[in-house]
């Protein structure tokens, strides 16, 4: 590899990373140049994330990789936070860990130390004036006393970059890196932050800008690189960044602008029929789920595909829109009410939402049942233990005992213990938020078999996942959620990751 | 359909030490298991057994008498400690059930003494009074959703004072029924009445938390309470409920005390005897279902506390006892739930 040149503030050289199982980064190479803005895009699992953490010093590269920063060249093998800190690499993550209750100026302290004066006191002047003189460097709105929480989200964004530099010397010293600062910012404040960032860079700031948002690249961004399983798919320039060539990059093969025709297939009861359902993200959601239909929902962080399913089960504010069950409009003002209409809902966070973790296996199987077992004024334990000893068998749940805790429990059983509490309500529609997340190949496949024998029995179901491959793999139709809007709609066997790739990607209006 | 069929071929779980280490451990498990669930009970039986041998309080301790006081006196700190339990279930504290026995036992008393009411009457308003505020705690807790600690806390100073006002610092002592005093003082086929009202509480509360859906809902909120929310339950109005039936209970504690004491002291019923009841409750979640609060583990939690100090006072030691054991009891009992509740975890 030739020596990087002196306008080179990052370059890497032969970066992998092999974990059990699956290697996230293969051999990847790309060089970072002084006053760039540069993004870094790729799909889910392509490795960004990884080598971000490679960067920050979390996780080490493999043995054989070189990261140069200003010069200096350091073994990817042996990498520490302390280290990225001091070559002059600057992290600011997806929700900037700013204070909000506190002023500016502390939040500007608690990065760097407060100043000091007489017998250790803080020298709040001091402190004042140095953050004032950040405030103007940034071009932050607010003075140093203005709590964090009365900014606006760019502006919050802003204070977190502001202290991430604040000990830089001058502008054209180290490099700052933006994990998809945007991904949980509203449009409006997308572009503020963005033009801020432009600013910085017009002033000699060198930038790494990790996004899934296109557009925002092609607006912005002088170079970008992306990465697609774990490799470098390619470095673009200057007019060459398109969307229709980041997508190419993005998926590994040319975009197809042609949208057939779907055939129409109706053969089984529609059970689900959403017309413009609105609320939170979601702007304008309109689709059907069919009896024995397995509806796939695609969509990237962000794109309103679990306020969709929070929504459908009673749990969500609709603000518009409506949800037909079995051909009657329903509004559910209370999660029973969509439980008592045949819903069923597995959600994203299993320790968060879904798990009891210190109580037993039968008592997390029969939650949404335990009323089934309130006879003769008598919870009758013998007969929720034997049900619960019977949905173990049917669900391959493998526990030592239906009284064990379910925390004890490995995540794959945790997650069929959830589904079986589900499934054994007999639902006419049950609700999936990444039902494999954290949860090994066995356990994913196994989940998906028992998905699909609910199936067989009638239960109509929605998916979301991340996983494109898997969405791919399990549904019968997929709808593309965009922004907010459905976007597109694939049906089976024309399914496939790439193809959702591109489609989740595509900011244009796609006509259906 | 296009699902995935993997499922037949996919292999079990590897097991490194195979089946005989397996049997091997589940052996320890059990034994362990074992020794968490009943080690109060047996720490509680040496207790009684030293202080009946031991030659300071061979003499006083196990008589048929000096057991009759112990357990005729733990009566109300029993009904308040299964009080406290109920929302302490769903992750709630309430820190007035003392205080809520101060009140109620000086209103009862006061009810009589002074407005001359029938025993029956100043009895269902005392409890009343107990619901009403638990109504108000549970109201501001789960709607307005203010933290219980300091919502109870609050309310158990407040109560205080109300006490001093109503009593004007005074004991109430005439015209306290006797009916009502004879059920306090009185023994029932050689056992304090006092404990049948203890024992009839705690089988109710017992077969609340763990024979009801309420029960069961109360503990799977206590659990994680977003997962409660999510499989259909009102947390809300559950949590509500919970407060409630623990100012009814404290209310109730507050009817027996004027029995047993015959009187209404405004000393009496304080936040003191809610700290007692709570010591009570987590130590008792370290026994018989351990990491959970329950009623059996409960009351031998507050026998095995009422026997000790009794035997330590027999013994001759200064009454400061009494307020170190309850609170190193207290003390003690989280510290064993946190290391045991985190070794459990780090079992899986």
């Amino acid at each position: 590899m030739p020596g990087p040149g002196p306008s080179v503030v990052l370059g890497l050289a032969h970066i992998s990373k092999t974990f059990p199982g699956t290697r996230a980064l293969d051999d990847v190479s790309f060089d970072v140049r002084r006053g760039e803005f540069h993004a870094l895009l790729g799909g889910n699992g392509s490795g960004k994330s990884t080598l971000i953490k490679i960067l920050a010093g979390v996780y080490h590269a493999d043995a054989g990789g070189m990261i140069t920063v200003d010069g200096h060249t350091v073994d990817a093998e042996r990498t520490s936070p302390e280290d990225a800190r001091a070559a002059g690499l600057h992290f600011v993550h997806q929700n900037p860990a700013v204070f909000p209750a506190l002023s500016i100026a502390e939040n500007m302290a608690i990065g760097h130390g407060f100043e000091r004066g007489v017998a250790g006191r803080i020298d709040w002047k001091a402190l004042r004036r140095r953050t004032s003189a950040l405030l103007e460097r940034f071009d932050i709105p607010g003075r140093p006393d203005t709590l964090v929480r009365d900014l606006r989200p760019a502006e919050r964004a802003m204070v977190a970059i502001a202290r991430a530099l604040q000990d830089q010397e001058g502008e054209e010293a180290g490099l700052l890196v933006l994990d998809e600062p945007t991904a949980s910012l509203p449009r409006a404040e997308v572009v503020r932050l963005l033009g801020a960032l432009t600013r910085y860079a017009r002033d000699g700031q060198t930038i790494l800008f990790v996004s899934h948002r296109l557009d925002e690249v092609v607006d912005t961004a002088d170079r970008a690189t992306v990465l697609r399983d774990g490799r470098v798919a390619g470095t673009v320039e200057g007019d060459e960044i398109t969307e229709d060539r980041l997508i190419e990059l993005i998926a590994g093969r040319p975009l197809e602008h042609v949208y057939p025709e779907m055939p129409e297939v109706a053969d089984a009861e529609v059970v689900l029929d959403v017309r413009h359902l609105a609320g939170g993200p979601l702007v304008d959601v309109s689709f059907q789920v069919r009896r024995g239909d397995v509806l796939g929902v695609a969509g990237l962080l962000g794109s309103g595909r679990s306020e969709l399913l929070k929504m459908l089960f009673g749990a969500y504010r609709v603000r518009s829109g409506e949800i037909v069950l079995d051909g009657r409009p329903v509004r559910f003002r209370h999660i029973g009410d969509a439980m008592r209409a045949g819903i069923a809902y597995v959600p994203e966070d299993r320790g968060g939402e879904a798990a009891f973790p210190n109580m037993t296996v039968t008592e997390n199987m029969t939650a949404a049942l335990v009323d089934r077992y309130w006879r003769g004024a008598l919870l009758r334990h013998r007969a929720e233990d034997a049900d619960t000893r019977a949905g173990m068998l049917e669900f391959g749940v493998r526990a030592a005992s239906e009284h064990q805790e379910l925390a004890l429990l490995s995540g794959g059983n945790q997650q069929k213990v959830i589904l079986a509490r589900w499934l054994l309500r007999r639902p006419r529609l049950l609700l999936l938020d990444e039902p494999t997340q954290g949860v090994d190949v066995n356990a994913r496949a196994e989940i998906y078999h028992l998905v699909r024998q609910a199936v067989a029995d009638g239960c109509a179901v929605i998916v979301v996942t991340s996983d494109f491959e898997e969405l791919a793999h399990v549904s019968d139709r997929v709808v593309v959620l965009n922004q907010g809007r459905v976007t597109a709609e694939l049906r089976a066997p024309d399914i496939s990751a790439t193809r959702l790739t591109e489609l989740a990607y595509t900011m244009r209006e796609v006509a259906s | 359909m296009s699902l995935t069929d993997e499922t037949a071929s996919a292999p079990q779980a590897a097991t490194p030490a195979g089946p005989e280490a397996d049997r091997h451990r589940a052996g320890r498990d059990r034994v362990l298991e074992f020794v968490e669930r009943y080690a109060l009970v047996v720490l509680f039986g040496l207790t009684f057994l030293f202080f009946s041998l031991w030659s300071k309080t061979s003499s006083t301790f196990p008589t048929t008498r000096s057991v009759r006081v112990v357990l005729g006196d733990q009566a109300v700190i029993g009904i308040l400690s299964l009080a406290i339990t109920i929302p302490l279930v769903c992750g709630e504290f309430d820190f007035s059930v003392g205080s809520v026995a101060g009140l109620t036992q000086v209103l009862c008393a006061g009810f009589m003494s002074r407005l001359g009411a029938p025993v029956v009457v100043a009895v269902l308003a005392a409890v009343a009074i107990g619901a009403l505020i638990g109504l108000a705690n549970g109201n501001t807790v789960a709607r307005v959703g203010v933290n219980s600690l300091i919502v109870t806390l609050g309310v158990a100073t407040l109560l205080g004072g109300v006490v001093t006002w109503y009593g004007k610092g005074q004991t109430i002592v005439l015209h306290i029924s006797k009916r009502l005093t004879d059920v306090g003082s009185g023994n029932w086929l050689g056992v304090p009445r006092t404990l049948y009202f203890l024992a009839v509480v705690a089988v109710l509360v017992y077969y609340l938390l763990e024979h009801t859906p309420y029960g069961r809902y109360l503990h799977s909120i206590g659990s994680n309470r977003d997962a409660a929310r999510l499989v259909g339950l009102r947390v809300e109005r559950l949590v509500l409920i919970a407060f409630v039936l623990s100012g009814l209970l404290s209310g109730i504690a507050g009817v027996i005390l004027v029995a047993r004491n015959g009187n209404a002291s405004p000393q009496v019923g304080t936040v003191a005897d809610t700290l007692q009841a709570l010591a009570a409750a987590f130590l008792g979640a370290t026994a018989i279902k351990p990491g959970r609060f329950n009623v059996v583990g409960t009351m031998v939690a507050i026998f095995f506390l009422a026997f000790s100090v009794t035997g330590l006072t027999l013994a001759g030691v200064a009454d400061w006892i009494h307020d170190v054991f309850d609170g190193a009891a207290l003390f003690v009992a989280v510290l064993i739930s946190t290391v045991v509740g985190r070794k459990r975890a780090g079992l899986g």
